[in-house]
């Protein structure tokens, strides 16, 4: 996912990023010293708690705003660059369009700024229109559009000229089910053409449906990244023993994280329900003396609180 | 189809500037019900101030500012334009529609001043150069400042600095006018300053064809520093989010 073996150009790098916002005596460091490494084809979820410096980060590979250290490539541009730009597309947490203009007059706005010819901007206006379901407002001012209508819309902007990095911050903001269903479809579909999808929602549920590779950002670093590290605390394993067997059991389990432990048992992080069979033989193998065994499966969400409420006391 | 697009973004960006335009125009005929005699009133110089000085503050009101305070240029500034395209054709948008309105508002006062015969028309399309000619060294002003100034208060900040560079002026010129401090200062303002005075000058046929020429050539070079200064601001410019 990360290491970019797929592509010889990766589609993000970025080295040591660190980004301090300065107003008056005070300084913030919103990033400090990320690195990364995105290839295509991917989609990534962007987690983390307010103030971590998600939309900062996003911003930086966007070009938006400039990092204080480091460097940002974007399918081995720099970021910002015209180039760089011609490969990306953006949506910002609450976009904002010209309320005068209609969805299509908006469309065909941005598809010219894309340089597109005439005969390619009806095309892609339409094809556009039609995937994200707009076209029953094609023609109604932006300005009386809900706040779904115009995530709507941002997504289609997105996908003008067919981009091969697309970063969304809270896309599915306003959306209801439906629309999320479908934004889901979308971003599915974009992903099957190669293209690379980071998208930063609060909404955590709807990323575990998109994808098994995460970000986690912590007061403005990567807290953890990669999918097996995401998957391998995925459950929660809830040993119960006889007592005096658990610190037995910890030794043993070596391999597996230890999460709780008291009197009667212990926690461990597992895969999933695969690991279980493992785990118990290689208890009972030992003679450990086990009353119970449960499997309390952790969603993302469940996941990164407790990466999140775990980071925070260290 | 980029140029086309961001030139006429300026006209369609607010429904205000039509009404602006509409306003500005309408402006002009009541005018001729007053029974101004023809060496009183000059029309020249009343559109090079009514539209080439005031008309371009009130279009460009946060042209830039707006969309960066409103989170636009949060979209606009991921699209593969370069940020002096987005600069130079918003500006050649505001030129362009001062060209229409002043061949307009021209059109207007010939017709109006040929029917009733009221105030003067002496030397009417050198106004009418000198009209575009101000308008685009302070719609470049303007502009620029709104790269850094949020919302529409670019405007407001360009005649709060004219207001307050031309006080000082009145001052010197009351208790120290042969200083060489004021004459400094005179210079300073007429050759960096949008060039008003010098274009009054041509419009009243009060320099010689070289200087009219040179007036000329200054004011356009004026606008395109001023440009320049904006585009430069406009490439450091970050477009940050509210939150985080």
């Amino acid at each position: 996912m990360n290491g970019g073996e797929k592509d010889a150009v990766p589609v993000i790098e970025c080295r040591e990023v660190t980004k301090v916002y300065r107003g008056g005596k005070t300084a913030v460091r919103a990033l400090d010293r990320v690195s990364l490494r995105v290839s295509g084809g991917t989609i990534i979820g962007l987690i983390g708690p307010n103030g971590a410096g998600k939309t900062t980060f996003l911003s930086l590979i966007a070009g938006l705003i400039f990092p204080t250290g480091g460097t940002i490539r974007v399918c081995g541009h720099p970021a910002r660059s015209l180039e760089a730009r011609r490969s990306l597309g953006y949506i910002p947490e609450s976009p904002a369009f010209l309320a005068r203009y209609s969805a299509r007059a908006m469309l065909e706005y941005h598809a010219a700024l894309h340089g597109l010819s005439r005969a390619a901007i009806r095309e892609e206006t339409d094809r556009l229109l039609a995937q994200l379901r707009l076209e029953e407002y094609a023609d109604r001012a932006v300005g009386g559009f809900s706040l779904g209508m115009r995530q709507r819309l941002a997504l289609a902007i997105a996908l003008l000229d067919r981009p091969r990095l697309l970063l969304l911050d809270e896309p599915s903001n306003g959306l209801d089910p439906l629309g999320v269903i479908e934004l889901r479809q979308v971003l599915l579909e974009v992903q099957r053409t190669g293209a690379t999808v980071i998208i930063s929602s609060h909404r955590l549920g709807e990323l575990e449906r998109l994808t098994s590779d995460y970000v986690f950002l912590h007061q403005g670093r990567i807290v953890e990244f990669a999918s097996e590290l995401a998957a391998g605390q995925m459950g929660r394993l809830r040993i119960e023993l006889l007592p005096g067997s658990p610190l037995v059991a910890e030794e043993l389990l070596t391999s597996y994280r230890p999460l709780e432990m008291s009197e009667a048992g212990l926690v461990v992080g597992v895969g999933g329900v695969q690991d279980v069979p493992r785990v118990v033989s290689s208890l009972v193998q030992a003679g450990v003396q086990i009353t119970g065994v449960a499997l309390e499966a952790q969603d993302i969400e469940q996941t990164f609180v407790r990466l999140y409420q775990e980071g925070d006391g260290s | 189809m980029k140029a086309h697009a961001l030139i006429i973004e300026t006209f369609r960006r607010r429904q205000a500037i039509l009404i602006i335009h509409l306003a500005w125009l309408g402006a002009y005929a009541p005018l001729f019900l007053i029974p101004f005699p023809p060496k009183a009133w000059q029309w020249g110089g009343f559109l090079f101030a009514w539209s080439g000085c005031l008309l371009p503050l009130a279009l460009s009101a946060g042209i830039f500012g707006h969309d960066i305070a409103s989170g636009r240029m949060r979209l606009l500034a991921t699209e593969p334009v370069r940020l002096w395209e987005f600069y130079l054709y918003r500006l050649l948008g505001l030129s362009l529609q001062a060209a229409v309105h002043l061949l307009t508002a021209g059109t207007l006062i010939l017709v109006l001043q040929r029917l009733t015969g009221r105030g003067n028309i002496d030397r009417f399309a050198v106004w009418l150069l000198a009209s575009w000619l101000i308008f685009s060294a302070w719609a470049a002003l303007s502009t620029s400042v709104s790269v850094v100034v949020s919302r529409e208060h670019n405007s407001m900040l360009v005649v709060l600095a004219t207001i307050a560079a031309t006080f000082p002026l009145y001052m010197l010129l009351l208790f120290f006018e042969d200083s060489i401090g004021t004459k400094i200062y005179i210079v300073v303002l007429r050759y960096a300053g949008p060039p008003v005075e010098l274009l009054v000058r041509l419009g009243r046929g009060r320099c010689s064809l070289p200087g009219g020429l040179g007036s000329i050539a200054h004011s356009l070079l004026l606008t395109a520093f001023y440009a320049a200064i904006g585009i430069l601001l406009l490439n450091r410019r970050e477009f940050t989010a509210i939150k985080d």
